[in-house]
């Protein structure tokens, strides 16, 4: 797993993503870790637990991790049908940068993230440039975390030059508790 | 000096419009006047009625204050962008020629300058047709985007600011995907050719790089 987003609060919220895993060995005592009740957890079952944890144990050899059930085949599949009507939001909030992670254990989630982006980006950039409307509600409504902030962003650039137009641009305005 | 987060990602069109007040512009000036030396040049005498060049600033300042009459620039005539306009209606074209801050230069004159450029009303009108064409043009420019270059002709530098957070996420999320595509055939063709050596995987890694 790479070191370099540590800190990254993005990340971490990512990888708390689940994932199913293969137990190799008897677990004293954790059962209540992968949402279970009993406390031991016995060899050769499956359980379910988040991608930090997972990746890991996967390292030390305790568990197989396999990859999550939105990254798997028949799902790439579907969404590579259209992915412009996925709704991103119900599925995984933090689809892209958890594919990222998990791109370092299955070597076609990135092909499936590059189809997914560059038609989304597309779609993100006219309903930013043609304004939020109905129809476009149920797409702005689905995208996840990392796309909404695309939005916005682009909302506020292309909003900048026609605030600018109208000479709403400048900081310094009057108080509004002022009345004269 | 803290910098708000809506700075970092590009500049503001306050920013945009003072940066394009270098530019000059020619004036008619009213008021005889000795030479300026200012830090970035000198700014000729005014011997009224000849033309001088300043810049936009200046120009700006004077006619604000009466002293001047400002010649509108050759791009700032209504049929010059009436032609740009069907040029860049034109399906499949690349973007017109437009001087780099035409936006800002075209706000700063239409507002201190408006009687004196002909038909402003029409050259505003014609002005937002151009931008919306160029938008639509921006658009059709991210279906192309790839990690390693995208080359899009006569932007102007609002246009730029206008697309700049948007193509920067892209370009580091296809970056991203890139290299982790690199990663995975590297160490599967590693896995493959184990005992090979190290100047016949440079080979295979070179002619598996995606262009």
């Amino acid at each position: 797993m790479s070191k370099r987003n540590y800190y990254d609060i993005d990340d971490i919220l990512a990888s708390q993503e689940r994932v199913p895993c293969f137990l190799r060995t008897d677990l004293d005592g954790l059962g209540s870790a992968g949402g279970g009740g009993s406390s031991k957890v016995h060899r050769n079952s499956r359980w379910s637990l988040p991608f930090w944890m997972a990746d890991r144990l996967n390292d030390e050899d305790y568990l197989d991790m396999q990859v999550s059930p939105v990254f798997s085949k028949q799902s790439n599949r579907m969404y590579a049908a259209s992915p412009e009507s996925v709704d991103l939001r119900n599925i995984c909030q933090n689809y892209y940068q958890f594919g990222l992670q998990l791109s370092e254990v299955a070597p076609e989630v990135p092909h499936v993230l590059h189809n997914m982006y560059m038609t989304r980006i597309q779609k993100i950039a006219r309903v930013a440039q043609q304004g939020n409307n109905v129809e476009t509600l149920d797409f702005v409504q689905s995208l996840d975390k990392m796309e909404e902030d695309i939005l916005r962003v682009c909302q506020h650039a292309q909003g900048a030059i026609t605030a600018w137009h109208q000479n709403k641009a400048y900081a310094l305005q009057k108080a509004s508790v002022i009345h004269n | 000096m803290a910098v708000s987060s809506r700075q970092k990602e590009g500049f503001t069109m306050p920013e945009l419009e003072y940066l394009a007040q270098c530019e000059t512009v020619t004036i008619v000036p009213l008021h005889r006047m000795e030479r300026l030396e200012l830090v970035r040049g000198t700014v000729g005498p005014f011997r009224p009625p000849q033309k001088t060049q300043v810049p936009l600033w200046l120009a700006a300042m004077l006619k604000r204050t009466n002293r001047c009459r400002i010649v509108a620039p050759d791009w700032l005539r209504y049929e010059h962008l009436q032609k740009l306009c069907k040029q860049e209606e034109e399906p499949d074209s690349l973007f017109t020629k437009l001087p780099f801050h035409y936006l800002e230069i075209a706000h700063i004159l239409l507002t201190v300058a408006e009687d004196d450029i002909s038909e402003s009303q029409g050259i505003r009108r014609l002005l937002q047709d151009l931008r919306e064409s160029r938008q639509s043009k921006t658009l059709r420019g991210i279906e192309m985007l790839n990690p390693l270059q995208l080359q899009m002709d006569n932007l102007s530098a609002a246009e730029i600011n206008e697309i700049r957070p948007l193509f920067r996420h892209s370009f580091n999320m296809l970056r991203q995907l890139d290299s982790l595509v690199l990663a995975s055939e590297k160490s599967q063709q590693q896995s493959q050719y184990a005992d090979q050596s190290y100047a016949g995987l440079e080979d295979s890694f070179v002619s598996s790089y995606p262009l």
